[in-house]
This record gives structure tokens, sequence and C-alpha cells, in this order.
């Protein structure tokens, strides 16, 4: 195996045990023992087909909200408000899936929709990047600021035009099955959008490492003012990569509205876009990567949600963040040995040059 | 009216003052603190669980101060010397302080059955000086962080720019090697200001929990670290500018809340003050030009490169 890989496997796996042993010795502060509810969590997560299937479940969103990070990241850009993209996809969803529902096939239902909330986070995603390419607005802001400003439209939505007609919380009507996407694994909650996003992960790393596009989103990542002198618009480039960016954002909505929830109420997911930015850097930003990352923190989020469910045991929902916030910092300094151990290796590859020479 | 709506506009822009300034300092040395949002968050537990075991805001401030440096500790110890990049350290550290404080509340103070609540630091009103008609209600009848900032603009501004120490800060940020080989600690420098920022940045976290509102939610500062960290650009990374951003920040959100309290929400919606100051940043970012960014700004340094 390359030395390289090992390194990323090894460390990897070190970093995600190093968050998950602090996040049980927390545990320990609420006189919880840790060990028989991991162990516990994890039976049920292996043997009950309903669980294993919300892992997965969990993990669709967080892989389009990854790539959405991961994507922008690869053209040298931060694209921070995959959450706002999200919510805008996710109002796009419940407007036009309680439009159509009843009226047109499912299926077709669902590729319209599905169209419709790639363009809805592509757009806010578009608009970023215009600012940046146009204005040399600093994206890094513009798109953290976008999700504040999606967020309050949403609630205003939720408040009015969008307000269940019984009238009594800001949440929408709950689709009826005619929109709702077809279930994959009878048994589970889990919904082919999961393969969908899985398809979208692999279409990803095609688009970017074999396609011109793709080649040009890079160079212009890798060092901006070359690619324009090599003729890259790398303006363009800046606007293309947001749209893609924040339409693979706008999908989530597709999956979760469509997918799991049926309606959209407030605070809705509200972690999946620092979540997603986790992710991709557990993966090294890599589409392929992202799609065992996301699967992972799926994991810890079902294990988070078993253990708060276990008779007697009452572990807070909030170790769910402790633990993901940790597996993160762990990962992130993962990096820093994984580029030491590199670097080792070089310098004894050319000492064992200089010596045999 | 109006001076009751310039002095709640004052109030409200305290926080963004201590945060801003810390950020303006930091990134001077070309340190963007993307942490910020996190730090804010911890200073503001911190500062009410301090105050609520107490009972002394005093002490909860100190206590501030001591999550809020704790955060950038760690966020200062993997950028700066594992030199992992600032943005993704930086949320995945608000994503931690995030968890750790809806945990650690929980681990404190059980499920409680109704919202704890501490007493908020009262306004003070300084003697003659508050019987200035106007300027005094707006100026000198605050709250004691309020007025604490009034010293620190002034002292930032003359920290940076007349000092030795400003000189150096300011090379950090524009040519580390410069400052190197002038047997300079560069990355001693970096730390030392991000540490300082989490210490002011717990305190503008504070001044939401023990300064204003008297208790903790863990959404209760809701991007307002980001406001900060975007003043500090829009301000060109200069304490006056920071003070002129602020300044139009606070009175915008003061706006916000005056609106809603008289029944704005039938004219407008409710929902539009609340993005008001997000809309405003990045109108802001877009009309801005000339910046005048530190040239090193977010790159780490190290000897070899």
């Amino acid at each position: 195996m390359n030395a390289k890989i090992r390194d990323m496997i090894v460390t990897n796996f070190l970093a995600i045990a190093a968050g998950l042993i602090l996040s049980g010795l927390m545990l320990l502060l609420l006189k919880i023992n840790p060990i028989p509810v991991f162990k516990e969590a994890l039976t049920t997560i292996i043997t009950d087909k309903y669980t294993l299937g919300d892992v997965f479940l969990k993990a669709t969103p967080l892989i389009f909200t990854a790539l959405s990070f991961a994507f922008a990241f690869k053209a040298n850009l931060f694209n921070i408000g995959a959450q706002g993209q999200f919510y805008m996809g996710s109002i796009v969803a419940i407007a036009v899936s309680l439009q159509l529902q009843g009226k047109v096939p499912t299926i077709v239902l669902l590729m319209i929709v599905f169209a419709l909330t790639m363009v809805a986070g592509g757009l806010i995603g578009a608009f970023i990047g215009f600012l940046k390419a146009h204005y040399n607005a600093n994206e890094f802001l513009v798109s953290m600021m976008s999700t504040y400003v999606v967020l309050a439209l949403m609630n205003y939505l939720l408040r009015t035009f969008l307000k269940e007609s019984k009238g009594e919380y800001p949440q929408t009507d709950a689709l009826t099955r005619d929109a709702w996407i077809p279930n994959l694994l009878d048994g589970t909650r889990l919904h082919v959008g999961f393969i969908v996003a899985i398809l979208v992960a692999i279409g990803v790393w095609i688009l970017l490492y074999k396609t011109p596009l793709g080649y040009r989103i890079r160079a212009v990542g890798s060092n901006a003012s070359a690619a324009e002198m090599s003729g890259i618009p790398s303006k363009k480039i800046y606007i293309i990569t947001f749209f893609i960016s924040g339409a693979l954002a706008g999908m989530a909505g597709f999956t979760e509205v469509n997918g799991v929830q049926h309606m959209l109420i407030q605070d809705f997911n509200s972690g999946i876009g620092s979540a997603g930015l986790g992710i991709a850097i557990l993966a090294n930003a890599n589409p392929i990567g992202i799609i065992f990352a996301s699967i992972l923190f799926g994991a810890l989020n079902v294990i988070g949600n078993l253990m708060g469910r276990m008779p007697g045991v009452n572990v807070p929902a909030s170790i769910v963040d402790l633990m993901q916030g940790f597996v993160m910092i762990f990962v992130i300094v993962s990096y820093f040995f994984r580029s030491y151990l590199e670097n080792r290796r070089e310098k004894l590859k050319l000492q064992k040059k200089a010596v045999g020479e | 009216m109006i001076v009751s709506l310039l002095s709640r506009a004052l109030m409200m822009s305290t926080p963004l003052l201590y945060g801003s300034i810390a950020e303006v300092i930091a990134e001077r040395t070309g340190m963007m603190v993307t942490a910020i949002e996190g730090i804010f968050l911890m200073g503001a537990w911190g500062g009410f669980v301090g105050t609520y075991l107490t009972g002394s805001a005093f002490i909860g401030i100190l206590m501030a101060m001591a999550t809020g440096t704790m955060t950038a500790a760690i966020y200062g110890i993997v950028c700066i010397f594992l030199k992992q990049h600032q943005v993704v350290t930086g949320t995945a550290i608000n994503i931690l302080a995030a968890g750790f404080c809806t945990y650690f509340q929980r681990v404190l103070f059980g499920i409680p059955t109704s919202p704890l609540k501490i007493d908020p630091l009262s306004q003070i009103a300084i003697p003659v000086l508050s019987k200035i008609p106007v300027i005094g209600p707006i100026f000198f009848y605050q709250n004691s962080l309020t007025y604490l900032v009034y010293f620190i603009i002034p002292l930032s501004y003359f920290l940076l720019f007349r000092t030795s120490i400003g000189l150096i800060i300011r090379s950090t940020g524009e040519n580390p090697e410069a400052v190197d080989v002038a047997g300079i600690n560069v990355n001693g420098v970096r730390f030392v200001v991000v540490l300082l920022a989490g210490v002011m940045g717990g305190v503008a976290g504070a001044f939401y929990s023990v300064g204003y509102l008297g208790m903790f939610t863990t959404n209760m500062i809701g991007g307002r670290g980001w406001i900060a960290f975007a003043i500090c650009f829009l301000g060109n990374w200069n304490p006056k500018g920071a003070v002129i951003g602020t300044v139009v920040f606070g009175f915008t959100e003061a706006i916000a809340i005056y609106m809603q309290s008289i029944g704005g929400g039938s004219y407008f919606p409710n929902e539009l003050f609340i993005a008001l100051p997000y809309i405003l940043t990045i109108v802001l970012t877009v009309c801005r030009k000339n910046f005048n960014v530190p040239a090193k700004l977010g790159v780490a340094y190290s000897k070899e490169n």
C-alpha cells in the first residue's frame, strides 16, 4: 500500500478514536459509564435494520453540503453558506411540492423539484460568486452572511405564505405520499436520495478530475493569476464554481424535505452546513472520501440519538455536537502529523539517495 | 425617544467593539480569528456560569475572559504552531464551542424547570456628565463594560500606531521574515494577540449574557461574532474604522429592536429587521474598495519557507 494512503487511514482512524474517547470521558462527568453506553449503541446499529438505515439517511444531506464546500474549495473559494443554500433548496422543494402534489405523477414531480432545488441553491451561490468576481467581495463573509438572510426569509415564509392551513405553528402542511421520495429498503426510513447523493458525489469527482471545466476550476484554485495568463477566465470560473457549489447544497433541501421530513419546520436541520464543512475537511475535499466521512458523521448522529433514548441513562443530545467537534479538531491536528510523517519520509529518501551515490 | 434609541445603539455596539478591535489587532499580525463566534459563545457561557455560581458579575466576567482565552488558545495552537488552515480550524472550534456550552450547561445545571436567571449589569450614571442634555443619557448612562470600551478604543489605536509593540504587531502581518530576522518570535507574537482576542472576545460574549440579557442560551450569539469579524474587514483593519463600522451596526440593531417594540411588524416583517445587519454586511463588503489587507493574512509562518 502507498505510504501516503496508509498514513491517511491510520491518522484519521486515530483522530476519530481520540475524538470518541474524549467525548466518552465527558460522559463520566454526568456519572454515566461510557463503555456500556457506546457498546449498546453500536450493537443496535449493527443488529437493527431500521437504525442502520438511519445512519445512511443522516449521511445523505451531509454528502451534499460537504460536496458543496469541497467543490468551492477546489477553486480556492470558501463557501461557508451551504446552510443557507440548503434552506433555499428546502423552501423551493416544499413550495413546489405542495403545488404539484396530486397533479402530476410522482416521478415527474420529483424530477421537477430536484431540478428546481438545484437552481435555487445555485442562484444563491452564483450571486456570491458574482459579487466575488465583479466587486472583489470577500466570498467568505458574503456566504456566511447569506445564510442568516435566507434563514430570516425562511422564518418569514413559514409564518406567512407557507404556514400550515391549521394556522397554529410556523410550519408548512405535510406532503402527501405522492410527493415522497420512494423508500430504498423496506422497514427503514432510507430513501432513494441516498443513491442520488452517491451518484452526485461520483459525478462531482468526474467533473473535477476528468473534464476540461474541472481542470479549469482546479487551475484557478491553485493559481488564479497563472490560470488567467493561460486564458482561463477566472471571473467566469468563480461564478460557475459557486453556482455548482450552491446547487449541491440546494439538493440537500430536496432529499430532506421530500425524503425525510415531508414538511418544512423552523430550525430545520440547523447543523448540516457546518457539519458538511467538517466532513469535507475529514475527507480532504475528495468527493469519494466525502461519502465515507458523511456515513461516519451520520453514524455519530445516530449513536448520539440512541444514547439519548436509552432508558435510565439520559445522555443529552448535545453529545452529538461535542463528538463531531472533537473529531474535527483531532482530524485537523492529524493533518499536521501526516505532513510531518511525509516530510520525514522524503528526507530519509533523499538521505538514502545521497548515501547511495 | 431618539436619545433612548441612540443609547440603545451604543449599548448594542459595545460587544461588537470589543470583538472587532480584538480582531483588528490579531489580523494585523496575520491571524484571522475565525473562531471568534465560538469565543463569543464561550465568553457568554463562562460569564453566565461565573455570575450564576458566585453571584458576582465581576467574577463572571473574569470567568468569561478565561473561557474565551481557553478557546482562543486551542485555535492558536492548531493554527500557529501546527500550521493548519485558519478558516477550517475556526469552523471546527465554533462547532465544538456550541456543543461544549450546551453539554456543560447540562452537566452543571441539569434540566432546570424554569430558565436560569442572573441580574444583568445595571446602568451606572456618571455624576455630572450624565446630566449633560442628550450626550449625557447616551454616553454616560451605560453599564461598566461600555465605559471600559471607551478606554480600549484610544488605547488600541495608540498601541497599534504609536508604540514599538504596535510596530512589531503590524510588521508581523506584513513581513514576518523581517520580524524574525530582528530576533522576535513571530509565532509568539501571533499567539499572544490571539490570546488577547480571546480575552476581549470573552468579554464581548459576556456582554450578551451578563451585561444585557441576564441569561444564557446556545443561540444567543447568533452570528454576532461573524459580524465583528466583518467589521474588522470593513473598517480596513484599523480601530478607527472598526468604531465607525460598529456604530453603523449597533444603530441598525437598535432600530430593529425599536421597530419591533413599536409594532413595526405590521408594516414590515420582523424578519427583515433581524436580517438587516447581515444584509448591510453584504452591501458594505461589496461597496468597500481599496482594502489595506495585511499581506500575510491567513498564512502560517514557518522559518523554512
